[in-house]
C-alpha cells in the first residue's frame, strides 16, 4: 500500500519572522500583510495570542491591544525562498516530494517502502522533524495514507504521528475542526451558524447541496475529506543546477589558457540551456587559488547563448581581476579548480535571429561595447545622467547606470543659451566670510554690474543631522560674478560653515 | 519708503498659507505696515478674522483673492443673470461631486492655468468679486475653482487686477498673451497692473524680463510684490510640510514642489524696499493702489427677505401682528398685562434694530413644520424671548422663568439675534429642501464649518509629510487621543525617540498645526439667506453632499460681520416623541379634557415622572440618562421643571469646574445655609440658592460684582465661547477677581466664579437653553413614565441617538415588564410597531392608558445588513398577501441570498415553521432556485441540524440584530455565575457601604470625561441591572488593555454607597472564566 506523509512547518512566515529577530520570541509577535495600520495581522505568536491579537486583525488595532507587539511583514520571496529550502532538505528523505501551493510550510513526501530505508516510518519521520528542527523549524510529522488525512492530522498533532491503517486515519481526520484547517473565514463562518464544526459534520452534509449553497470550494473540500477527491502526489521536480566544476591537472597561471578552459566549460552549459529553452542571465565563476576562492559575476545586457559574446565579457573580467590584487586569482600557485554557472532566463525569440538585418547604426553592437566597459569595470561602470526635482543645483540631476544603448532623441533648441558647468564638488574660496559681493572688486570699475544675485536655495531643515540618503540642512546665497576679463564665475555663500564656495561657471 | 503688501495668503489658503490673518494682521501692525491685502487662493475665507483683527490693531484690511484663471473654462452667463441649480438638479458641478465623502482641498493646477490677484476697490467690486469666485467654484469639483478671462473682465468694475507671479501668464515662457491682455486691458483699464514679484529666485529673473517687457508692451504700470505665506520666517517648515500634505508626498520627495527657500514672510518696508531697490516707483506703486482699494467690510448691508410680507405692511408691523395673534392662542385669549408689555418691548427693540424679518422667516419655518407635522422647537438665547414664544419659535414661557431679553437681543449690542431651531432629525432635510425652494439657491446658502486640525489629524499629516511610519503614527494619534498633547512618554511608547531632531519636528509641527483651517465643511444647519443674491455677500461653492451649496464663511465669520443666519439643527430626541405620540394618537390616547396628546398638551409637573427620575430611572430619557446625570438625578431630586433645568445644567463642566456642584446639592439638602458672596447678588443667585449653576449668572456677577459694562460683560460672554482658541479669557482673570475682591466678594469664591467661567468656555448652558432642553427631557420622561412602550417604540425607531445601545433599551423595557417580540417576516413592518398585549390586553375605557398594554414588536431595520428598500419591499409584498412559506416569500420578495441569510440567522422566519439553521441551509438555495421558471424538484436528503440552545439563540440574536428579545446575553450564564460566587446587578446595589465585591457584567458604557482628572466612568449590565464603576487612573493604567477590549468583564472593588448612589470603586479586572457559553459581542457606547 502507498504511503504518504505531510510535513507541516506551522505558520512558516511567523518562524522565518522570528528566526530573523530571536529577541522578539519572548515578546507578542506577528507578521502582518504590510507595514502599515490598516494592514491586516496575517500570524500570531501565543503571546501575541493570549493578548487578544488574532489573525485579520488589522496592525493598528493590534497594537492598540498590546502595545508591546512586535510585527513585520514577511517578503514573499523570502517565503519562496525558504520553501525552496526545505524541499530540498527533504529530498534527503525521498526523492517526491510536492509543497503546497497554497499553504507556505506544507509538504508532501511518498513515503512509499522507506521503512525499508530507516527501520520504521516512526524513524523516518522523526528524522524529518529532527532535520528541520536543526534548520531551525518546528515541524510536525504525519505519516498516513492520503493526501487529506495525513494534512488535517498534522494540522492538529505535536512531533510524529504515524498512522497504521487508513481506517485510524480517517477516524482522525474526521474529529478535527475546520477552524484548524485552511478554511476560507467566510465559508468556516457560514458552516459554524449551520453547527458544522468537525470534518466529520461536513461530511454529513450532502455534498451536491454543499456545492449548491457555498460553492466550489465547499465542495471540494467535502469531496477531499470523502476521499471522493483523490490527486496524486505532484512532486516538484528537482532542478539540477547548470553548472559545471573542473579540478585542473596542474595549477593554471595564465590567463589565455583560463579562459580557454572557461570557455570549455561555457559551450556545453550554453547547450544545456538551449536544449531547455532558456538562456544565460549571469555567469557566476569560481576560481580556486590555492586555499582560496575568488568569485565573479557577469551579467550581459541581455539573456544571451552567445557564446563567443560571453567569452569575451570574460576576457575582460579575467584581465580586470589579474589587475586588481584583492580579487585576484592566481599569483603563485595559479587556479586550481574552476566552478561555472549559469543563471537562466526564458530565451527570446532573438536569440535565434542570427541573419537578421542590421541597420547602419548598430544600437546592439553600442550595447555590446557597454558590456565590454561593464564587464571591465562593474555594473556601475557606465552611467548617464537624469533630470531630477530639486532646488540644489547638485540635486537637480543624479547619475544612473546604464546597460543599453538607446536611439537619442534630442530637442531643437530655440535659443543660444550660456551654459553653466557645475562642479562635482564646490571648490572652498579663501575669502573673508564677511565679505559681501557688492564690494568685490570683480570687474574694472568703469563695469556696469559685476554682481547678480542673491539668489538664496535653503530646506532640508529636516535633515538634521543629515539623513542617509544624503540630504542636509543648507543655507546658500548664490551670486553670478563677472571677473576682470570677461569670466562669470558662479559662487554661494554657506551660511552654515560660513565661507565661500565657487560652485561653477558660465561659458 | 513704506510699502503695501498686495498678495498675502493666509492659512485659509487651504494647505498653503501657515499664517493666521491674525498674525498677519499682528506681524503687519510691528512692521508699521498701514494696510495689507489679504488675498486667499480663490475664496474669501479669511477675510472677517482679517477684518475684525485689522479693526482692532489699527491697520486697514484691503480684501481681495487670488482668483485662478484658464483658457478652457467655457464662459458662463454673467452671474446675475446665471440660472442656480435648483434642488432637483443641482448642477453639473454638483452632480460631478456626488461620490467623495472627504473635502479634498488639492488644488489640481493643469496646465495653462494662471493667476490674477484681484482687489476690491469698493462695494461693487467686492460684490463682483464674490459673484466671480461663486461662478468658478460653483463649475468645479470641490476644493477648485476656474474662471475664464472673460468672466473676470466680465466682473472687472470695481476690482483692481495684478497679473503676474510665477504662474501668471504674463511671466510664464511660451507665446506672449495677447488675448488674455486684450481681454484685460479692455475691461480694467488702468485697474490693469502687472506684478512683479520677487523671493530671491533665479529663474525669477528671466520671468521678471519677460514680465517687464511684456507689460511694456501692453502698456502696463509695474507694481513691486512678494507673495506672503507667512508672517515670519520661522513658518516656513510649517508653509514646507503643509504643501507636501496638499500634494500628498513626504518632505524628501517634495523636490520644487516646495518653496526654495524661506523668503514668503512679510517684510517690514526696508526690506521690501531694498528688495526692489532698483526700481522705487514699483514700490511706491502699491500704495497709490491701497489707496485706490477703499472698500471695507463694514459696508456690507444686509436686507432680510421682504416679499413675502402683506401687500401694505412693513415687516415691524406684520411681525406685531403675528406676535399677539400668537400670544392670544399662547394665553388663551386673554393675554396678562406683563406678557404684553414684555411683547411690547421686544418689538420696540426688534424694530428699532430692524431685525422684524429675521424673525418672520423663522416664523415661517416654524409654520412650516407644523403644517407639515414636523415636531421643531427654538432653543438657545432666544429662549429667552416672549415674540420667539408668542410665535411658537420656542416652547419656553420667558415671562414665567424670568429669563432676561438682553442676553437675546440688545440695543447697546445691536448684533443679530441667534435662534437655533431643532427640528426631528429625520425629517430635518424636508425643511432644508423647503427653505432652498421658498428663498431660492441664490438667496440661502448654507453656512460653512471650517474643519481644523486637532492633535489627532496634525501627528498623522505632519508625520507622514516627514516620511516616519505610519504605524509608529497611527500610534501617536491613539495614544493622543486620551494624552492631549504629545510627551515624551506618549513617543516612547509609539516606538519613536523624544531625542531624535525628526520626531522633535513632529512635535512642534503638531503644535503649530492646532486649529489650523484643513478644508472646508458644511454647518450641520446654518443657513444664510439675503433679500439679495447671497453670492454678492459672500462666495457660494459646491458642497460634497448632493443638493448642497455652502458659503465660504463659518458661523463665526457669519456672526463677527453682523450677518443673520438661521440654525436648523436635526434633534433625534424630537424624532423619538414625535414617533411616540404619533403611536399614542392611533390608539386613541388622550388628555383629561380630550386633546391629544403632544409637548404643548402633556400634564404639566406630574409627580411620577419626576420620581421615577429621581430614581435615576432614566435609561432613554433625553439629557438625563448619561451615567452622571444619572448618578445626580438621586441627589438632586428634581420635583419641579426649574429642579430639571438645574439638573440638566449642574452636570456640565462649568459648573463641576467651579466646584459649585456639591454647595448646591448640600444647600438644597438643607444641610448648609444659603449664603451669598455678596448682599448685590442676591438677585442674581436666589433661584440656584446662591450658588452659579447658569452662564447668565456668571456674566451677570461680572456685571453686579466686578462693575462689567453690558458691553464688557458681553466680551466675556464672546471670550468664554471662544476660550479654548485664543486664550482670550484669561485676560478677564484679574480685573473680575479683584474687583469682586475689592466688593466684599472672598476672594476664594472670587476665584471659584473665574474658575467656573473657564469651565463655561469647555461647556456651559445657559439656563434659556437648558430650559428648552429641560422641556423635552420632561416630555420623554412622561412617555417613558407612562407610555413605555410607545417611548420605547420611538427611541427604537429613532436610532441612532442617545446615549445606550438598542440591547440596553430593550432590555430596560422589558426590565419595566414591556414585552418586546422578536423580528417575524410575517409581521414586523420596516420599524417597530406596536402590538396588544397578549398577556394584559387593553382596557377599553382607557384614556391615560396602562402602560402595559401594548408589546413592541421588532422591526426589519434592525437586522443587520438588510437594507431599507428590500425590508420594505418584503412588506409590501406581505400585505398584498401573506406569506404561505419561505419558498413563497423567496419567490415574491425577489431578495438577494444576503438578505435572506441575515433574515435566517435573525430568526425572522420562525413564524414560517423554519428554524433558523434549517432557513440558513433552505434560503440559499431556494434563492439560487428562484429564477428557474419551471422549478426542478431537487431531492436531496435534507440535514438534519441540531437545535440551538438558549445561549446560542441569544448569541445569534445579538450577531445578527444587535439585541436580543429573548433573554440577557449573561440570563444562560446565571447558574455558572452563582456557582462562582457572583452576584447580579441588584444584590450589587443592595450591598452595604465598604462591602467588598466581585462582579461580572457586560460592559456597556467607559467614560473619560475631561473634567475627571482621569477617573474612568464604566457601566457593566446583567439581566437584573446596571453596575456603575469608578477606576481610577492608577489601575485604569494596570488593567487598561483588558479593560478596553473586554465585552464581558470581572472587576473586584468596594461598594461606595452615598444616598442611594451606589458604584464599585475598582481595585482590579479580570477575565471571567466560567463553563459557559461565550459571552455575545454586546456594543458599547464609549465617550470622552
Amino acid at each position: 500500500m502507498e504511503r504518504l506523509a505531510c510535513a507541516e512547518i506551522p505558520a512558516l512566515p511567523l518562524q522565518l519572522l522570528l528566526r530573523g529577530h530571536p529577541e522578539w520570541r519572548r515578546h507578542p509577535s506577528a507578521v502582518v500583510a504590510e507595514d502599515l495600520p490598516q494592514s491586516p495581522v496575517l500570524w500570531v505568536n501565543a503571546q501575541a495570542r493570549d493578548g487578544g491579537v488574532v489573525p485579520g486583525l488589522r496592525y493598528g488595532s493590534a497594537l492598540a491591544i498590546v502595545p508591546d507587539l512586535r510585527a513585520a511583514a514577511v517578503a514573499p520571496a523570502d517565503i519562496i525562498r525558504a520553501v525552496d529550502a526545505v524541499t530540498g532538505r527533504l529530498r534527503r528523505f525521498s526523492p517526491d516530494i510536492e509543497p503546497a501551493q497554497e499553504e507556505p510550510g506544507v509538504f508532501w513526501l511518498d513515503a512509499s517502502g522507506l521503512q525499508h530505508l530507516h527501520a520504521s516510518l516512526d524513524r523516518w519521520a522523526e528524522g524529518i522533524r529532527s532535520d528541520l528542527a536543526r534548520a531551525g523549524y518546528d515541524a510536525v510529522v504525519v505519516v498516513g495514507f492520503t493526501r487529506f488525512g495525513t494534512y488535517a492530522a498534522a494540522r492538529v498533532a505535536r512531533g510524529v504521528r504515524v498512522f497504521a491503517d487508513p481506517d485510524e486515519e480517517r477516524a482522525a481526520a474526521r474529529r478535527v475542526l475546520l477552524r484548524d484547517l485552511r478554511v476560507p473565514p467566510e465559508m468556516l463562518d457560514a458552516l459554524g451558524r449551520l453547527g458544522v464544526r468537525t470534518v466529520d459534520e461536513l461530511l454529513r452534509l450532502p455534498a451536491g447541496g454543499l456545492l449548491e449553497r457555498f460553492g466550489a470550494a465547499a465542495a471540494r473540500l467535502h469531496r477531499q475529506a470523502s476521499g471522493d477527491l483523490w490527486s496524486p502526489l505532484a512532486p516538484r521536480p528537482a532542478i539540477e543546477p547548470v553548472h559545471r566544476h573542473l579540478i585542473l591537472d596542474a595549477p593554471e597561471a595564465d590567463a589565455q589558457r583560463l579562459l580557454f578552459i572557461v570557455k570549455h566549460i561555457l559551450h556545453p552549459l550554453l547547450a544545456r540551456l538551449a536544449s531547455r529553452g532558456q538562456a544565460l542571465a549571469a555567469l557566476e565563476l569560481r576560481l580556486r587559488a590555492g586555499k582560496e576562492w575568488s568569485a565573479h559575476v557577469i551579467r550581459p545586457a541581455a539573456p544571451t547563448l552567445d557564446a563567443v559574446r560571453l567569452a569575451d565579457l570574460v576576457r575582460l573580467r579575467l584581465e580586470t581581476a589579474r589587475v586588481d590584487a584583492g580579487a585576484a586569482p592566481p599569483r603563485n600557485a595559479g587556479v586550481t579548480e574552476v566552478s561555472v554557472e549559469c543563471a537562466a532566463a526564458p530565451a527570446s525569440p532573438e536569440q535565434l535571429a542570427l541573419l537578421a538585418e542590421h541597420s547602419a547604426r548598430d544600437l546592439e553592437a553600442g550595447t555590446r561595447a557597454i558590456d565590454r566597459l561593464r564587464a571591465r569595470y562593474g555594473d556601475d561602470g557606465v552611467v548617464c545622467a537624469v533630470l531630477r526635482d530639486g532646488h540644489l543645483p547638485e540635486a537637480r540631476f543624479g547619475w544612473v547606470p546604464v546597460t543599453h544603448v538607446s536611439a537619442p532623441r534630442p530637442r531643437r533648441l530655440e535659443t543660444q543659451s550660456l551654459v553653466r558647468r557645475i562642479f562635482a564638488r564646490p571648490v572652498p574660496l579663501h575669502m573673508p566670510a564677511d565679505l559681501r559681493p557688492a564690494t568685490m572688486k570683480l570687474k574694472p570699475a568703469a563695469a556696469e554690474s559685476a554682481v547678480a544675485g542673491p539668489f538664496i536655495v535653503s530646506g532640508g531643515w529636516w535633515a538634521v543631522p543629515p539623513r542617509e540618503d544624503g540630504v542636509r540642512e543648507a543655507h546658500r546665497t548664490y551670486y553670478f560674478m563677472e571677473g576682470a576679463q570677461g569670466e562669470l564665475w558662479w559662487a554661494f555663500y554657506d551660511q552654515a560653515r560660513r565661507r565661500w564656495y565657487l560652485h561653477g561657471r558660465v561659458e | 519708503m513704506s510699502y503695501t503688501p498686495l498678495w498675502c495668503k493666509t492659512h485659509f489658503s487651504f494647505l498653503e498659507g501657515a499664517s493666521s490673518p491674525e498674525e498677519l494682521i499682528e506681524a503687519a501692525g510691528r512692521h508699521g505696515l498701514t494696510e495689507l491685502a489679504v488675498t486667499d487662493r480663490d475664496g474669501v475665507y479669511g477675510v472677517v478674522e482679517a477684518h475684525l483683527a485689522a479693526r482692532d490693531r489699527g491697520v486697514r484690511l484691503i480684501t481681495g483673492a487670488q482668483v485662478t484663471a484658464a483658457a478652457d473654462v467655457p464662459d458662463a452667463p454673467p452671474a446675475s443673470k446665471a440660472r442656480s441649480p435648483s434642488p432637483a438638479d443641482p448642477g453639473p458641478a454638483a452632480r460631478a461631486n456626488d461620490a467623495p465623502a472627504t473635502i479634498s482641498s488639492k488644488p489640481v493646477f493643469r496646465p495653462g492655468d494662471s493667476t490674477v490677484v484681484l482687489l476690491a476697490a469698493d462695494r461693487s467690486g467686492y460684490a463682483n468679486l464674490c459673484r466671480l469666485l461663486t461662478a468658478g467654484r460653483l463649475r468645479s469639483p470641490k476644493g477648485e475653482s476656474r474662471v475664464s478671462w472673460r468672466e473676470v473682465a466680465g466682473h472687472a468694475e470695481g476690482l483692481v487686477a495684478l497679473w503676474g507671479g510665477e504662474t501668471s501668464l504674463l511671466a510664464a515662457a511660451g507665446p506672449d498673451p495677447d488675448e488674455a491682455a486684450d481681454v484685460l486691458r479692455e475691461a480694467f483699464g488702468d485697474r490693469l497692473y502687472a506684478l512683479a514679484a520677487r523671493h530671491h529666485r533665479d529663474l525669477e529673473v528671466s520671468q521678471e524680463r519677460r514680465l517687464r517687457d511684456r507689460a511694456a508692451r501692453y502698456g502696463l504700470q509695474i507694481v513691486a510684490a512678494h507673495e506672503v505665506l507667512y508672517h515670519t520666517p520661522s513658518r516656513r517648515p510649517l508653509q514646507d510640510v503643509l504643501t507636501c500634505i496638499r500634494h500628498g508626498i513626504d518632505l524628501p520627495s517634495a523636490g520644487t514642489r516646495i518653496k526654495p527657500n524661506a523668503e514668503h514672510a512679510l517684510k517690514d518696508a526696508g526690506a521690501f524696499a531694498t528688495l526692489f531697490a532698483d526700481d522705487p516707483d514699483a514700490v511706491a506703486r502699491t500704495r497709490e493702489i491701497a489707496d485706490r482699494c477703499a472698500f471695507a467690510l463694514t459696508e456690507l448691508r444686509y436686507r432680510y427677505p421682504l416679499e413675502r410680507l402683506p401687500e401694505g405692511t412693513t415687516s415691524s408691523a406684520w411681525l406685531r401682528t403675528l406676535t399677539f395673534a400668537g400670544a392670544a392662542e399662547r394665553y388663551g385669549g386673554r393675554v396678562p398685562p406683563e406678557v404684553a408689555v414684555q411683547l411690547d418691548r421686544e418689538l420696540a427693540i426688534i424694530g428699532d434694530l430692524d431685525y422684524g424679518g429675521y424673525f418672520l422667516t423663522m416664523h415661517e419655518i416654524v409654520q412650516y413644520c407644523r403644517a407639515h407635522g414636523i415636531l421643531c422647537q427654538g432653543r438657545g438665547s432666544a429662549a429667552n424671548s416672549a415674540v420667539c414664544y408668542c410665535l411658537g419659535i420656542t416652547a419656553v414661557n420667558p415671562v414665567r422663568t424670568d429669563l432676561l431679553f438682553e442676553r437675546f437681543l440688545s440695543r447697546e449690542r445691536a448684533e443679530p439675534p441667534d435662534i437655533d431651531l431643532d427640528v426631528q432629525h429625520n425629517r430635518r432635510e424636508e425643511v432644508i429642501q423647503w427653505i432652498y425652494e421658498t428663498h431660492g439657491r441664490d438667496r440661502a446658502a448654507m453656512v460653512a464649518n471650517i474643519i481644523r486640525y486637532r492633535f489627532r489629524s496634525a501627528v498623522r499629516d505632519a508625520g507622514k509629510a516627514l516620511g516616519l511610519p505610519l504605524v509608529a503614527l497611527d500610534r501617536v494619534a491613539k495614544l493622543v487621543w486620551h494624552e492631549d498633547a504629545i510627551t515624551s512618554k506618549l513617543l516612547c511608547d509609539a516606538g519613536l525617540v523624544p531625542a531624535r531632531p525628526l520626531h522633535q519636528h513632529l512635535v512642534r509641527l503638531a503644535a503649530e498645526m492646532q486649529d489650523l483651517p484643513r478644508h472646508l465643511s458644511i454647518h450641520p444647519g446654518g443657513f444664510l439667506l439675503g433679500h439679495e443674491p447671497v453670492s454678492q455677500l459672500v462666495p457660494i461653492e459646491n458642497a460634497t453632499m448632493p443638493g448642497r451649496t455652502v458659503i465660504q464663511w463659518d458661523k463665526d465669520s457669519v456672526e463677527g460681520i453682523g450677518l443673520f443666519k438661521v440654525d436648523v439643527l436635526a434633534l433625534g430626541a424630537l424624532s423619538q416623541l414625535d414617533i411616540g405620540f404619533r403611536l399614542l394618537e392611533q390608539d386613541g390616547v388622550r388628555t383629561s379634557d380630550g386633546r391629544a396628546l403632544s409637548m404643548a398638551t402633556m400634564p404639566e409637573g406630574d409627580r411620577e415622572t419626576y420620581e421615577m427620575m429621581s430614581r435615576a430611572d432614566t435609561i432613554g430619557v433625553f439629557q438625563v440618562e448619561s451615567r452622571a446625570q444619572m448618578s445626580m438625578l438621586p441627589r438632586l431630586r428634581p420635583k419641579t421643571f426649574d429642579d430639571l433645568v438645574v439638573q440638566i445644567s449642574i452636570v456640565r463642566p462649568g459648573p463641576i469646574v467651579g466646584g459649585m456642584v456639591h454647595p448646591y446639592l448640600r444647600r438644597r439638602a438643607g444641610v448648609e445655609p444659603v449664603e451669598y458672596p455678596h448682599p448685590s447678588l442676591e438677585p442674581v443667585l436666589a433661584k440656584t440658592l446662591g450658588v452659579p449653576i447658569f452662564q447668565e449668572q456668571v456674566i451677570r456677577i461680572a456685571m453686579v460684582a466686578a462693575d462689567y459694562t453690558p458691553g464688557e460683560a458681553d466680551q466675556l460672554r464672546r471670550d468664554m465661547a471662544a476660550w479654548r482658541r485664543s486664550g482670550r479669557l484669561e485676560r478677564h482673570h484679574d480685573r473680575l477677581v479683584s474687583a469682586m475682591t475689592a466688593k466684599g466678594v472672598v476672594h476664594e469664591m472670587a476665584e471659584r466664579v473665574f474658575n467656573q467661567i473657564r469651565g463655561f468656555g469647555e461647556y456651559g448652558f445657559p439656563m434659556s437653553h437648558a430650559s428648552s432642553f429641560a422641556l423635552i427631557a420632561y416630555a420623554s420622561g412622561y412617555l417613558k413614565c407612562h407610555h413605555h412602550p410607545e417611548f420605547t417604540c420611538g427611541l427604537l425607531n429613532a436610532q441612532p441617538m442617545g446615549f445606550y445601545a438598542p440591547s440596553t433599551i430593550v432590555d430596560d423595557a422589558k426590565r419595566h415588564g414591556v414585552e418586546v417580540r422578536p423580528i417575524d417576516v410575517t409581521v414586523s413592518g420596516w420599524d417597530c410597531t406596536l402590538e396588544p398585549s397578549a398577556s394584559e390586553p387593553r382596557p377599553p375605557e382607557r384614556a391615560a392608558a396602562s402602560p402595559l398594554s401594548n408589546a413592541v414588536r421588532m422591526g426589519l431595520r434592525y437586522v443587520k445588513g438588510l437594507a431599507e428598500d428590500d425590508g420594505r419591499r418584503l412588506v409590501d409584498v406581505r400585505t398584498a398577501e401573506p406569506f404561505r412559506s419561505l419558498d413563497d416569500l423567496i419567490r415574491r420578495t425577489g431578495l438577494d441570498a444576503g438578505s435572506l441569510v441575515e433574515l435566517a440567522a435573525s430568526g425572522a422566519f420562525e413564524a414560517l415553521g423554519v428554524d433558523r439553521r434549517t432557513a440558513l441551509w433552505d434560503a440559499r438555495a431556494l434563492a439560487r432556485r428562484r429564477d428557474i421558471v419551471l422549478p426542478v424538484q431537487v431531492r436531496e436528503p435534507a440535514p438534519l441540524f441540531d437545535g440551538l440552545s438558549a445561549s446560542e439563540e441569544i448569541a445569534w440574536d445579538y450577531r445578527a440584530s444587535a439585541h436580543s428579545t429573548r433573554g440577557h446575553p449573561l440570563s444562560p450564564m446565571r447558574a455558572a455565575l452563582r456557582e462562582a460566587g457572583l452576584p447580579d446587578a441588584r444584590a450589587v446595589l443592595a450591598m452595604r457601604d465598604g462591602a467588598r465585591v466581585r462582579y461580572a457584567g457586560v460592559v456597556i458604557c467607559r467614560q473619560t470625561p475631561g473634567t475627571a482628572s482621569g477617573v474612568t466612568f464604566m457601566t457593566l449590565e446583567d439581566e437584573s441591572g446596571f453596575v456603575n464603576l469608578v477606576v481610577w487612573p492608577a489601575v485604569m493604567d494596570e488593567f487598561a488593555r483588558l479593560v478596553r477590549t473586554a465585552v464581558f468583564l470581572g472587576v473586584t472593588g468596594r461598594i461606595q454607597r452615598q444616598h442611594e448612589i451606589v458604584h464599585v470603586i475598582a481595585r482590579e479586572f479580570w477575565r471571567p472564566r466560567l463553563d459557559a457559553p461565550r459571552v455575545p459581542d454586546v456594543t458599547s457606547r464609549n465617550f470622552r
